[in-house]
């Protein structure tokens, strides 16, 4: 046994190396992003989200909407992200460098939101899905999110952001279903989500 | 430090143990010439290390109980809203984005790791031959722990949760939760400095190794992710290291720590080979700590830390082949036993679920399985073969190991514990096979641009009513073991001079008075 | 971020450098040694090996003293 003790020192070494390989290193390479520009315009991508959408991750993220819904798409070739039509190209690393937390997400029970904004752009729909999935979907397990959303009295006018909703699910009438502003972000969250932008690391298939 | 211990701190070097080939033979009974050969001597040191752990120990348990029934109502909810959603839609704070990650808190923070943690004292101060230090403290621990467990499922609740997967409580919890860790350590670390053995036992290394791992892992994590968050994709590497590494590096010790103890104990038969535990000790600590990354194949990291970490998964065959080498071998004509041990059964049951779970990973680390299975059902009863079926199995039966040492009662009822070992074991293989097989398919349907997605959510209805069904079975049986608990603190029932067994101890005495098989020929 | 920095070289420290010790520390007493004693050192006198112990036998009435004897 007189082997073991370069054996097993060896093996710590190796062991401590790890961690600086899984977390130290990804942080040296991914860390440091800046981005890219958009040719044909002064513009940028990725842009940080603005007011409203930063306050629907919020919402996002309260819901735990990311243990239903993954928002990567894998590269062509690696399962059929891109054949499903979520998106135009895989994601990488850039398409992340502003969020935290990350919400890549393990689990598929729904569908990849990576493109939810550029796939779903109207609001109408998302308030609608939000309400109750099953207005949009027939057969979705998705929960419903009706506690985003607030029953109320008619007074006067109806209000412009009263959900237009087929007859089945209205309310009895005189009243009206209206978002609150967390339903508002959220839709404004989903509305942003777009990773659609081309970029030179990942090719377009 | 005692004159016994500097004593025996200078043996192993000497030739007196050397002979140690003739240990595993019956001429050999009283082990080694160190060891008091005096049985009543040892019975009461026996007796006055397990007292010392009697209060702390017991209030971990009491917690983890609790917590066990509590996580097991979060699990029934989660898992009857993802095949009826209407089912209590209505408030936010029961909505499935929230009660899943309240679920998995309170089994991870609220269950495994305080039951870890007891069994991890009581182990600790056996194996050293101490007293164990600290109780009061170690007390406070537990309540404080609890305390941030309850406040931190309740965050949860109501919508303060972090949403990165393993490590959902707020903020606010994180550093209570580093506090009672930390009396913890200290225990155990001033107990094994006071240990009235010199030989340090595997099921010690595997200790260290959890006692070690878990605040590191806890506290980068969360000043990675939490305090001081990093940007972007780097995050999911940070992230999934250290959710694989709870159940790899903080869990699997604490369980083959156990094993490693009780089977051996159990069957009053030395482990097969100790050669091959340390082994198997090793390449743990070396591999598990790489494999991490694998959960990120197709993802936005570099290609290199996931090709690295498919790598590191397959090569967890090794610890994971000479764990299951040595506990067969230790197990083998002695199998018999499981018909009536409570403790034997649960344990035994948990180490090979050790080798099934460790087995799978490792090829579904592999791209083209990943490809299929990645982001379904499948990953979900991978998980749960992980941690429950073989972590929290091996706990129950550490549980009925130790109790009734702790409280000086035996177990109430032999039917209860029945009703507790195949509700959980048959919901496990019913929780198990269904989302399996429905994640497998549910990932090919995936892998098929022409299924219109909300067929493949039709499809799975019935599989997630079988998870539901497997729920339900476990929780009967958390409710059989919890009333058997509630029993055992406080000395309800009759009193028993007899050990509780599953089947006739009348057949089991005749087992054990037989001579055992490998007596015969000495075990190297 | 020079926080995160000072994060990661300070665990790795505090982690590599543990476990070299940890190692050290086992090989300097003994501990890669003689694995069969290790192997018996979980058994003493009162549960020798050869005796399945796996249920606790219940407090037979018996005389004063904290120990428990087992028939």
């Amino acid at each position: 046994m007189n082997h073991a003790a370069t054996i097993f020192v060896g093996v710590m070494l190796t062991f401590a190396s790890a961690w600086l390989g899984l977390v130290f290193l990804p942080y040296v390479q991914l860390g440091n992003i800046e981005p890219a520009a958009i040719e044909g315009s002064t513009d940028a991508y990725p842009k940080p989200l603005g007011g409203l959408a930063a306050r629907g991750r919020g919402v996002y993220i309260a819901g735990g909407c990311v243990y239903c819904h993954t928002q990567q798409i894998r590269p062509e070739g690696f399962g059929a992200d891109i054949e499903r039509g979520w998106g135009p190209r895989r994601t990488v690393a850039r398409d992340y460098m502003y969020d935290r937390p990350h919400l890549m997400g393990t689990n598929r029970t729904g569908p990849d939101l990576a493109n939810i904004g550029a796939r779903q752009p109207s609001s109408k729909w998302h308030h609608l899905h939000l309400y109750n999935p099953r207005i949009t979907s027939p057969g979705s397990v998705m929960p419903s999110f009706r506690y985003l959303y607030e029953k109320r009295k008619i007074t006067g006018e109806r209000s412009r952001l009263a959900l237009e909703l087929p007859e089945e699910w209205k309310p009895e009438s005189g009243y009206e279903i209206v978002p609150t502003d967390e339903a508002l972000a959220l839709v404004a969250y989903l509305q942003a989500l777009d990773h659609t932008t081309p970029l030179k690391e990942a090719e377009t298939p | 430090m005692s004159d016994t211990r500097r004593e025996k701190s200078s043996s192993p070097a000497s030739p007196a143990p050397r002979g140690g080939k003739a240990i595993g033979r019956a001429s050999d009974r009283g082990g080694s010439v160190e060891r008091p050969i005096d049985p009543e001597r040892a019975a009461r040191r026996r007796f006055r290390v397990d007292e010392s752990t009697r209060v702390p120990v017991l209030t971990f348990f009491t917690g983890g109980a609790f917590w066990l029934l509590a996580g097991s109502i979060l699990a029934l909810l989660a898992s009857i809203k993802l095949h009826t959603p209407e089912f209590l839609d209505g408030a936010s704070w029961l909505t499935f984005g929230r009660v899943r990650p309240a679920h998995l808190n309170t089994m991870i923070y609220g269950w495994a790791s305080p039951t870890g943690i007891g069994v991890i004292l009581w182990l600790t101060a056996r194996l050293a031959k101490a007293e164990l230090r600290f109780p009061r403290l170690l007390v406070a621990a537990a309540v404080v722990w609890n305390v941030a467990v309850l406040w931190g499922t309740i965050g949860i609740l109501r919508g303060e949760g972090t949403s990165i997967e393993w490590i959902e409580f707020p903020p606010y919890v994180p550093p209570l939760l580093v506090l009672a860790f930390s009396i913890v350590a200290l225990s155990v670390a001033t107990t094994f400095h006071d240990r009235g053995e010199a030989h340090v036992y595997v099921s010690q290394w595997y200790i260290f190794g959890a006692i070690f791992w878990f605040p590191w892992l806890y506290t980068v994590v969360e000043l990675l992710m939490v305090y001081r968050p990093m940007a972007g994709s780097p995050q999911a590497s940070v992230n999934w290291w250290f959710a694989h590494n709870v159940l790899g590096l903080w869990l699997t010790p604490i369980g083959l720590a156990t094993i490693y103890y009780l089977i051996p104990k159990v069957l009053g038969r030395p482990v097969h080979s100790y050669y091959l535990s340390i082994v198997g000790f090793w390449s743990l600590a070396l591999f598990y700590n790489w494999a991490g990354a694998h959960h990120l194949i197709g993802g936005p990291v570099p290609a290199w830390l996931v090709t690295v970490s498919i790598v590191a998964s397959m090569m967890m065959l090794i610890p994971v082949g000479t764990v299951a080498i040595n506990h067969h071998f230790t197990m083998v004509g002695r199998f018999a036993i499981l018909k009536y041990s409570p403790t034997l059964r649960f344990i035994v049951f948990g180490a090979m679920s050790y080798t099934a779970v460790s087995v799978q990973g490792s090829f579904q680390s592999l791209r083209d399985w990943n490809e299929v299975t990645h982001f379904t059902h499948y990953t979900i009863a991978h998980a749960h073969l992980g941690v429950y079926s073989f972590f929290t199995m091996t706990m129950f039966g550490a549980l009925y190991y130790i109790m009734p040492r702790l409280t000086r009662w035996e177990w109430a009822s032999a039917r209860l514990i029945r009703v507790h070992f195949w509700g959980t074991a048959g919901g496990m293989a019913i929780y198990w096979i269904g989302l399996t097989w429905g994640g497998v398919l549910q990932g090919a349907a995936m892998n098929d641009p022409k299924v219109p997605f909300l067929d493949i959510v039709k499809m799975m209805i019935p599989y997630l009513w079988s998870r539901s069904l497997a729920g339900v079975l476990m929780t009967t049986g958390h409710v059989a073991f919890a009333a058997l608990f509630t029993m055992n603190m406080l000395h309800l029932g009759k009193r028993r001079y007899e050990p509780t067994l599953l089947d006739d101890p009348r057949e089991y005495a005749r087992l054990i008075a037989s001579p055992p098989a490998w007596e015969e020929t000495p075990a190297s | 971020m020079t926080l995160n920095y000072i994060v990661f070289a300070a665990s790795a420290l505090l982690f590599g450098g543990s476990a070299v010790v940890a190692l050290a520390w086992a090989m300097r007493k003994g501990q890669l040694e003689n694995f069969q004693r290790g192997a018996t050192s979980i058994f003493d006198a009162d549960e020798p090996i050869g005796r399945v112990t796996d249920s606790f036998p219940g407090q037979k009435p018996k005389p004063a003293g904290g120990a428990t004897k087992r028939s």
